[in-house]
C-alpha cells in the first residue's frame, strides 16, 4: 500500500498540475479537485484555459473574466464550503496579454498605440505557446502573491501530456534577447549584421518586403513586452520541482489513453517533476462490490423478460470492474512508492451539476 | 432491434454520402479528444481504398511526439515525413510545421545557397517555431504539396485524409488562410494560402467531419464545432456518432424495470441508463443540424477498424451489440 493520498495532496499541496490527454475528463478533474479543497477550509482557485464553457457554468461563473473570480455564493453554499473559498479563472489569452501590456507602459494613450496595433492584434493570440505561456505566467504570479493556499491547473488540450512545459520554452526562444537581434537592424559587430542581412533577405523573399519591414518593426518595438511575460523557463522549472508541488495525470481506461499515461509518467520522472498519482477516471473499478440484479418476488411478465439481458449487462459490467480494477493495479504498482492511483466513476452525463461535482470531490477526498 | 441500416439509412443515404466523402481531394477528421478520431480516419482511409481511390493518409505532429495513435492501426511507432505507402492505395505521413517551412523556404528561396542558409539558421528557426502561426503556416504548405503532387497527369494522392488535432488547433488550422492574409496580402505566403483556399473552402473538394459520441459534452463540443467551422469558411460534410450503445429492451421492459433499477444499486444499472441518454443526445443533434450522420455502434478493441469500415460501408448489419446477447 503506497503511502501517498490524493485527499493528503488536496489538504496540503500548493499547486495541483492535472495533465492528461484530451477528452478523458481533465477539466471535471481539475473542478473537483479545487472544490474538494475548498470544501476542506483552503483557499482555492482552478486555473483553467480550457475553451469550453462548461466548467464555467456549473461554477456559476462568467467566460473569460479579466481576473479570476470568487463563485457565487449560493454555489459556494450549495458546494458546503464553509471556512476555504473558491475562484475560478478561465483565461483569455487576450485579455491576459492586453493586460500585461497595460501593466507595463505608462500611459493610457501608449497602451492603446499597441493594443490597437495590427500585428500585436493578430500576434498575441496567434503566436506558438502563448496559451501555454500565460497560464504559467499566470500561475507563477499568483503563487508568489500568496493569496490562495491551493490553485489547480487545468493543463491545455495537447496530444501530449506535457506539452505546455515545452511550449513556454519555445515561446522563450523568441522572446530570448540573443534570438531577437538578429533580426533587428541594430545588431552590432560584423558577423551579427551579415547573419541579419541574410535574414531580412530571407524575410523579404517570404513574406514581401512591406510585411517584413513591419514585422522587424514589430519585433524591436515589443521585445520589451513579450520579455515582461518571460518568465524565466528555469525559474518556472524550479516552481513545478518543488514539495508543494503536486503533478496528477488523468486517464481513461481506453488504450490510447493509457498508452499516454505511460508516456507521461517516464517524462515527469525524466524532468524530476513530482508526480504524485494517476487518477483513472471513466472507470468501474470500484463497482465490484455491486450486487447482481434479482428477480423481485411476483415480478410482473415484463421483468421477467428483461432480467436476463439486465443480467447480461451486469455481467458486462462486472467484466469492466474486474478489468478496470486490474488496470488499477498495474498503475499503482508503475506509480511506485512516492505516488499512487486511483479511480474515478464513469459519468456518462456529464458532471455539469454542482451534486455530482461534489460526489467526484468527496471520492477524492478520501482516495 | 434495430439493424445499423435502418437507423443509419433513415434520413439520408448512406451511399451518396459515402460516395461524397471519398470522392473529396482532402477530408479533415476532427473532433474532440477521445471520441475516436484517429480510428475512423483509420477506418475511411480502408474504406476509400477499397473503393479504388488512392489515398494518403495523414495527421498533424510534432517533432517532439513520442508516438502516433493513427500510426498504431499500421502497426508502426510514427508516421513518415514524406508519403510512404503503408498498404495497397494507402500512402501515410506525418504533416509537420518544419517540413512544411522548409518545402516553403526552398520553394520560395529558388537559390539553394539562400534556402541553406535559411534552413539551417538557428534563429530563423526558432522565429518559425515560435512566430505568428508559422507552425500552421508549416502543415498548410506541406498539405498543400501534397494537393499539388502529379503522378503524369494525375493526382498523387487522390483523396487526403488528415486525423486533425484537437478543437482548437483544428480552427486555427482552417482559420489561418484569412487571418494570415490580412497580416500578409502579397507575396509568395499569400499565393500559398489563397491556393490551398482554393481547395479548403470549396465544398466540392474538401470537407470536415466531426466525430462525435452520443453523450452530453462531445454533443455540446460538436455543435460549437459545426459553428466554429463555418466562421473559418470551411465546409462541413457530415458528423459520425460514435459508440452508440445498442438498446436490447422494449419499451414496455424499460418502463416495467425502470423503478427497480432506481431502488437497486444492482450492476448493469449504467448500462440500462445509457441508452436512454444515447437516444437523447442523438435527437438534440438531429434537431440541431441536418447534416449527413453515420452511427456507429460500441465495437470491441479487437479488429476494431476493419469491422467499422464494415459498418460504414452498410455491407453488413449491425454486429451483436455489447450486451444484446
Amino acid at each position: 500500500m503506497s503511502a501517498i493520498r490524493v485527499g493528503e495532496l488536496i489538504r496540503t499541496k500548493k499547486v495541483i498540475v492535472c495533465c492528461g490527454a484530451g477528452g478523458v475528463g481533465k477539466t471535471t478533474t481539475a473542478a473537483a479537485l479545487s472544490l474538494a479543497g475548498a470544501r476542506a477550509g483552503r483557499r482555492v482557485l482552478v486555473l483553467t484555459i480550457d475553451p469550453s464553457r462548461r466548467l464555467a457554468e456549473t461554477l456559476g461563473v462568467s467566460r473569460n473574466p479579466p481576473d479570476p473570480v470568487r463563485i457565487p455564493k449560493e454555489r459556494s453554499d450549495a458546494a458546503g464550503i464553509t471556512t476555504g473559498s473558491l475562484d475560478a479563472w478561465m483565461l483569455d489569452i487576450k485579455l491576459v496579454s492586453d493586460a500585461a501590456v497595460r501593466r507595463l507602459v505608462k500611459s493610457e494613450a501608449d497602451a492603446q498605440r499597441i493594443l490597437t496595433n495590427r500585428i500585436y492584434q493578430q500576434v498575441s493570440t496567434m503566436v506558438a505557446g502563448m496559451h501555454e505561456y500565460t497560464a504559467m505566467e499566470a500561475l507563477h504570479r499568483l503563487v508568489h502573491a500568496g493569496t490562495y493556499d491551493l490553485v489547480v491547473l487545468d493543463t491545455p488540450p495537447s496530444r501530449n501530456a506535457l506539452d505546455f512545459l515545452e511550449a513556454p520554452r519555445r515561446l522563450s526562444g523568441l522572446v530570448d534577447s540573443r534570438a531577437i537581434s538578429a533580426f533587428l537592424p541594430r545588431s552590432d559587430g560584423i558577423v551579427a549584421r551579415a547573419a541579419s542581412r541574410v535574414i531580412e533577405k530571407i524575410l523579404g523573399a517570404v513574406f514581401g518586403e512591406e510585411f517584413a519591414h513591419e514585422f522587424v518593426t514589430f519585433l524591436s518595438t515589443f521585445t520589451s513586452i513579450f520579455q515582461s511575460l518571460n518568465v524565466d523557463v528555469s525559474d518556472m522549472r524550479r516552481l513545478l520541482s518543488g514539495d508543494d508541488v503536486a503533478f496528477l495525470l488523468v486517464s481513461s481506461p481506453a488504450p490510447a489513453a493509457l498508452t499516454e499515461a505511460s508516456f507521461f509518467h517516464d517524462k515527469t520522472r525524466e524532468l524530476s517533476l513530482p508526480f504524485r498519482a494517476f487518477v483513472l477516471n471513466r472507470s468501474h473499478a470500484n463497482d465490484a462490490g455491486r450486487p447482481m440484479p434479482t428477480l423481485p418476488a411476483s415480478a410482473p411478465e415484463e421483468v421477467r423478460t428483461a432480467l436476463p439481458k439486465l443480467l447480461s449487462l451486469a455481467q458486462l459490467e462486472q467484466t469492466a470492474a474486474v478489468r478496470d480494477a486490474t488496470l488499477l493495479g498495474e498503475l499503482r504498482k508503475r506509480a511506485g512508492t512516492g505516488a499512487t492511483a486511483i479511480a474515478l466513476p464513469d459519468l456518462p452525463q456529464g458532471a455539469d451539476d454542482i451534486a455530482t461535482l461534489i460526489t467526484v470531490a468527496d471520492t477524492l477526498t478520501a482516495a | 432491434m434495430a439493424r445499423s441500416s435502418d437507423r443509419v439509412g433513415s434520413d439520408f443515404s448512406r451511399e451518396a454520402a459515402l460516395d461524397e466523402l471519398v470522392n473529396k481531394r482532402v477530408v479533415l477528421i476532427t473532433g474532440k479528444g477521445g471520441v475516436g478520431r484517429s480510428v475512423m480516419t483509420a477506418a475511411l482511409a480502408k474504406l476509400a481504398a477499397k473503393r479504388g481511390r488512392r489515398v494518403l493518409v495523414t495527421e498533424v505532429g510534432d517533432e517532439g511526439d513520442d508516438y502516433s495513435p493513427l500510426a498504431r492501426h499500421w502497426n508502426r511507432e510514427r508516421l513518415p515525413k514524406m508519403p510512404e505507402a503503408l498498404e495497397p492505395n494507402i500512402h501515410g505521413a506525418v504533416l509537420l510545421a518544419r517540413t512544411g517551412q522548409e518545402l516553403f523556404l526552398k520553394s520560395v528561396l529558388r537559390s539553394g545557397t539562400l534556402a541553406r542558409a535559411a534552413v539551417g539558421s538557428d534563429a530563423l528557426r526558432r522565429l518559425l517555431s515560435a512566430g505568428p502561426s508559422f507552425r500552421e503556416m508549416g502543415v498548410f504548405f506541406q498539405l498543400l504539396t501534397a494537393l499539388r503532387e502529379k503522378t503524369g497527369t494525375e493526382p498523387t494522392h487522390e483523396l487526403i485524409l488528415i486525423d486533425m488535432p484537437a478543437t482548437g488547433h483544428t480552427l486555427s488550422l482552417t482559420g489561418l488562410p484569412e487571418l494570415l492574409l490580412k497580416l500578409v496580402p502579397g507575396g509568395p505566403i499569400a499565393a500559398a494560402l489563397k491556393e490551398g483556399q482554393g481547395y479548403l473552402n470549396d465544398p466540392k473538394q474538401a470537407a470536415a467531419w466531426i466525430v462525435t459520441l452520443p453523450e452530453t459534452l462531445p454533443v455540446s463540443e460538436c455543435l460549437e464545432l459545426i459553428d466554429g467551422l463555418g466562421k473559418t469558411k470551411m465546409p462541413v460534410g457530415g458528423l459520425v456518432v460514435n459508440r452508440m450503445p445498442a438498446d436490447p429492451f422494449t419499451p414496455a421492459e424499460r418502463a416495467a424495470m425502470g423503478p427497480l433499477i432506481e431502488q437497486h444499486a444492482w450492476l448493469g444499472r449504467e448500462l440500462f441508463k445509457k441508452p436512454l441518454v444515447a437516444h437523447r443526445e442523438l435527437a438534440r443533434l438531429r434537431a440541431n443540424t441536418r447534416l449527413p450522420m453515420f452511427v456507429t455502434p460500441e465495437l470491441p478493441h479487437e479488429g476494431l477498424i476493419a469491422a467499422l469500415a464494415t459498418v460504414l460501408d452498410g455491407a453488413s448489419p449491425l454486429p451483436v451489440p455489447t450486451g444484446g446477447g
